[in-house]
């Protein structure tokens, strides 16, 4: 139990819907939740080759004098002890920074824009950015609390697919849940996937946790989208083969993200699998 | 030559999460390729030599620890033997008797070895107690064996051999070892065997190699079952 | 296996098997591009508040200008709290923390942000320099062009320096003053690869400044003829400005707590100062904006006024610059100090003119300099930035001599009274500033994750002292952590000393559980110590080895002998070259 998962409280209805979820995934890949509970609504993230400011929205210091006492509420029946996180350091007095050598981070789909804003399709360009940057994978929450009882991560042959494969089978293998592979073939045939596994020697693997892999041979990827189960944990990589990597996470990626509303769990280019 | 960054951190003896640091903040010179770092050994040995650091490909050597390699009591007693019916009526004769017939050893270690005895018997006495006497030279004769050997000899009749409890020896175990660590951890597991008074009365009724190394091996599965606890 | 592709695209430039090695040549390619990016910036800001100045002129004798510090500081302050979302730092000192800390990341905001909020208090009159604007955003400039070409730490941090150079020797056409200053002030750290491509930088710099303003030394000035007398008398000039320089510190610092306590949202605080300095302004206009007119014509020595006015103006330049900047106002101490230094050194020359009105003291021009000089070094603590600058934008060779006793003498007296110059006090207090090469540097980098030793045997608390010794056997080391063997929570450690006096005594073998003998008030470490305090706790405690607990799970040793280890090769790694 010594992985960590960085979580951003927001004390209000929503927030806690995402705690909750954060709960529900530390107990299953067995982690424990960090909560900061945010004094200013700005922080800054160093991380390897980028800082991240975050300006939250305002809807995170929603009365802070119970925000304490709810959070720890929440983590202790879910069965962890609950953990806060107090900044060491500060850039300015008003800046505190947060440490970033957390193994997960949970986070809504925006954190600088009200929630009225949350919704399908939209990936808040500060998170965009965290995910670009940062060497643990995001889980980014749907907004209604579900817990998951399979995982299907997608592969789409790219250097990040192949990550976000391991982190599949780290999460399978935790958790103890059903994996599935979903892979929509598109410039490759069945036998070019299979060959990529191959040189990854990632075949044990295959053989050992997923359940199924699915090949999906209809052109339009949204329509095959149907297909992943409601209650599955979603993960997958941030790019694909594409070379535009600022703002837009690869095409794929997108797509998923409009069409469905699991929770994702999202690997981005710097995430390492050294645990 | 590519090294991984483990193969790295191995060779630079640092945890990986050091030269991970090392890379972020520039101070290892590296190559970041699509699915992490490579590092080009020739580079990095020049690098390591700039700042002084020990650089070398650790020893592929096998670091399964000594004890387990180490041999336990049963090859040495067979390969030493039983002596029965020692004749002698002090410590000089029955040594040079027992070794004498000692035929695994050649005539000039035999010579050696004799006059290495008594000159460890002037020491102390090796008469442990309880009718036991554990002869050995007082320094390892490296050059001239390869494998230890334990000689278990029984005496015709008990001779006093200034014990430790006074009592007068019946059998000695003539331990002869290539290196003094093997010779402490057989001597270590010999003192087990002795320390159990059932064995010293089974070694009383002069058993035959049959009983006695059956009797070995029931003991030394004893002791490994004991260690793994 | 696939063969890794190497990224060798003209986006990672650090990867080029050319620059693999050794990088120095990229540096100063990348130098002179950062150095031409800051030039431009500081060029910018230079022109704005030229312009302004310009537009506002019209204004300067109506009634109600006294407001418009008020106006400015207020909207500089809105700006950058609503708009950019900044949370004002420092400026300098943030340059400094995040190249200590964080290897010289930068937000990209900062490129920008205080270049328009200076614009707009200066302009407005508020008595600040735009010299630490144009550094932030010249080293903001520099951390972001390393980020696009993803560069290393080290890479980026040299670039911060030469954005810094860059900004500081395009806005004084001074290319050796913005080198010194990026060196001794931003990287601390006096090092070959440092230094070129920072020069570089400032010249590239300094080339946008004169193709886009001209070739002109800002401050001409009449040649002195110095005597021996003069040059002795400059050491009394130096006790001066560093009173003068002590005060300003001191006064900026009460500023902020007092502003502090007020409880008016930010940009009504900065209104307020600014407001103050209106009304000074109304009297003397010579405390306003940031002054460079006012110095040049001190220079010159054609001020022309009494003892007594200018020893007011020095004190009402001190009190406006506090006002401003402590209240919440936008923009450097630089030109301020320039100010005031030649306000203090006219003073000074009149003073002495007053005193022995006999002898023939060297025009007041001359005093001006050196007391730009003193203030410089005094408050930034920053001897050859301050020499530098100053026979740089005056051109006073001549006056060499005793330039460097004065910036040298109040150095070290401003150094008894506050040990840490005005851009590193804070950063000294937090223990932020963190020069490589340093104990505070190596301790810092280092962290306790990479010194966990994982090789301990664990036991639980419910082992009888017989079973313990069997381990004892096969054990390497003398701490044995105890863990709940229903919960694998830690309980306590069991050091070989704890058991020595019972090892032999076999009637004890059965009668001790290790839950009887073991430590349970041991000090623990958690993985995200800082090792500084570690180290501490084990000198105060005498301790050569704590475990390091997360969660109540043990993770392992840290001992003082693999802190040494690599604790050596982190400094040879950081210092020889």
């Amino acid at each position: 139990m010594e992985n960590r998962l960085l979580h951003i409280f927001r004390n209000n209805p929503f927030g806690r819907e995402t705690l909750l979820q954060s709960i529900y995934f530390c107990n299953k890949v067995g982690a424990f939740p960090v909560i900061y509970i945010p004094e200013t609504t700005k922080f800054l993230m160093y991380f390897e080759n980028d800082v991240v400011q975050v300006d939250l929205d305002k809807s995170y210091l929603t009365s802070p004098e119970t925000a304490l006492k709810r959070a720890t509420e929440l983590v202790e029946q879910g069965g962890l002890k609950a953990r806060f996180l107090d900044p060491k350091h500060y850039t300015a007095s008003t800046l505190p920074d947060i440490q970033t050598n957390f193994d997960y981070m949970c986070c809504p789909r925006s954190i600088s824009d009200m929630s009225s804003k949350i919704g399908l399709g939209y990936i808040g360009p500060r998170v965009r950015r965290i995910v670009k940057s940062a060497r643990f994978p995001v889980l980014i929450t749907s907004p209604v609390y579900k817990e998951w009882k399979s995982i299907a991560v997608f592969f789409g042959g790219s250097v990040n697919a192949v990550k976000a494969l391991r982190l599949g089978f780290h999460v399978a293998r935790a958790s103890g849940m059903q994996l599935d592979v979903f892979t929509q073939t598109e410039n490759l045939s069945k036998e070019d996937y299979q060959q990529i596994i191959k040189d990854r020697n990632l075949e044990k693997e295959m053989e050992l946790y997923v359940n199924r892999w699915h090949f999906f041979e209809n052109r339009v990827f949204e329509e095959n989208l149907y297909d992943v189960p409601h209650d599955a944990l979603v993960i997958l990589g941030a790019y694909g083969h594409g070379v535009i990597r600022n703002f837009v996470f690869g095409s794929m990626m997108e797509k998923i993200q409009s069409t469905i509303s699991n929770n994702l769990l999202i690997a981005g280019p710097n995430y390492t699998t050294l645990r | 030559m590519k090294l991984t960054i483990h193969e790295v951190a191995q060779c630079l003896r640092l945890p990986v999460s050091t030269v991970e640091r090392w890379i972020r903040q520039g101070r290892i010179p590296i190559q970041k390729a699509e699915n992490g770092y490579l590092f080009n050994e020739s580079t990095l040995e020049k690098w390591a030599a700039m700042y002084k650091l020990p650089f070398s490909i650790p020893e592929k050597v096998n670091t399964v620890p000594q004890q387990a390699k180490m041999e336990n009591l049963l090859p040495s007693m067979k390969r030493g033997g039983l002596l029965y019916d020692i004749k002698g009526g002090d410590v000089e004769t029955v040594l040079k008797n027992a070794v004498e017939n000692i035929h695994y050893l050649s005539t000039t270690i035999k010579e050696i070895l004799y006059t290495n005895l008594l000159e460890r018997e002037q020491l102390t006495s090796t008469g442990i107690g309880k009718g036991v006497a554990i002869p050995h030279p007082h320094d390892p004769l490296e050059d001239m064996i390869k494998n230890s050997i334990i000689s278990t000899c029984f005496l015709e009749k008990p001779i006093d051999f200034n014990a430790v409890d006074g009592q007068p020896v019946f059998v000695m175990f003539i331990l002869l070892s290539p290196s003094t660590k093997i010779h402490l951890h057989l001597l270590s597991r010999l003192s087990f065997c002795i320390r159990e008074n059932a064995f010293v009365e089974f070694l009383k009724t002069t058993p035959d190699s049959t009983a006695f190394f059956s009797n070995i091996v029931d003991f030394e599965n004893r002791l490994k079952k004991g260690e793994h606890h | 296996m696939k063969k890794t592709r190497i990224l060798t695209s003209w986006r990672y430039p650090g990867n080029w098997p050319f620059f693999r090695f050794d990088d120095r040549l990229l540096l100063i390619l990348m130098a002179a591009i950062v150095g031409n990016f800051s030039g431009l910036a500081s060029v910018a800001l230079n022109r704005s508040l030229v312009m302004m100045s310009e537009w506002l002129h019209h204004f300067r004798h109506d009634w109600w200008v006294f407001v418009l510090p008020a106006v400015g500081a207020a909207l500089s302050s809105l700006f950058l709290e609503k708009v950019v979302k900044e949370g004002a730092g420092h400026g300098v000192p943030e340059v400094i923390y995040s190249v200590s800390r964080y290897g010289g990341l930068l937000r990209f905001r900062s490129s920008f942000s205080r270049l328009i909020s200076s614009c707009l208090t200066i302009g407005s009159g508020g008595s600040a320099g735009p010299e630490a604007p144009v550094v932030i955003s010249g080293a903001a400039i520099g951390s972001n062009i390393a980020k696009y070409f993803s560069l290393n730490d080290r890479q980026r941090v040299t670039l911060v320096g030469c954005g810094a150079a860059g900004a500081i020797s395009s806005i004084f056409n001074a290319p050796i003053a913005g080198m010194v200053f990026a060196i001794e002030v931003i990287v601390g750290e006096w090092k070959s690869v440092n230094i070129v491509p920072i020069a570089i930088a400032s010249v590239a710099g300094t080339e946008i400044s004169r193709i886009l303003q001209g070739n002109q030394i800002p401050f001409s000035h009449h040649l002195f003829n110095i005597d021996l007398l003069n040059i002795f008398a400059s050491i009394g000039l130096a006790v001066l400005s560093a009173a003068a320089a002590i005060l300003l510190t001191r006064m900026l610092r009460s500023m902020h707590t007092v502003s502090h306590k007020v409880s008016a949202p930010i940009w009504i605080r900065a209104a307020m100062g600014g407001c103050a300095v209106g009304v000074i302004g109304l009297f003397l206009p010579v405390v306003l904006g940031e002054g460079y007119h006012t110095v040049k014509i001190l220079i010159e020595g054609e001020y022309g006024q009494v003892l007594a006015v200018v020893a007011l103006a020095s004190f009402a330049k001190i009190a406006a610059t506090a006002l401003t900047l402590g209240w919440g106002g936008s923009g450097g101490i630089f030109a301020p100090c320039l100010v005031i230094g030649s306000l203090i050194g006219v003073t000074y020359h009149h003073l002495l003119s007053l005193l022995w009105p006999s002898v023939s003291w060297v025009n007041e021009g001359y005093y001006a300099l050196l007391g730009m000089a003193g203030l410089i070094s005094g408050m930034l603590q920053a001897p050859l930035t301050g020499i530098f600058l100053i026979i740089e934008i005056t051109g006073g060779w001549e006056v060499i001599l005793p330039l460097i006793m004065v910036s040298a003498v109040t150095t070290t007296l401003c150094h008894y009274f506050e040990p840490a110059s005005y851009y590193l006090k804070d950063l000294v207090e937090h223990g932020h500033l963190l020069r490589p090469g340093t104990d505070a540097r190596v301790l810092s980098d280092l962290n306790v994750t990479e010194l966990i030793e994982k090789d301990c045997i664990i036991v639980n608390q419910s082992m009888l002292l017989r079973d313990f010794i069997t381990i004892i056997k096969k054990s390497h080391r003398n701490y044995f952590p105890v863990e709940d063997d229903q919960t694998g929570n830690f309980l306590g450690i069991i050091h070989l000393d704890d058991i020595r006096p019972y090892l032999f005594d076999p009637v004890m073998y059965d009668a001790v559980f290790l839950g009887q003998i073991m430590n349970t008030q041991v000090e623990v470490v958690h993985p995200d110590d800082d090792l500084l305090d570690v180290v501490r706790k084990m000198d105060m405690k005498g301790l050569f080895s704590m475990p390091v607990v997360i969660n109540n799970r043990f993770l392992g040793l840290i001992s003082k002998a693999t802190i040494l280890d690599q604790y050596r090769k982190e400094l040879m790694v950081q210092t020889t070259h």
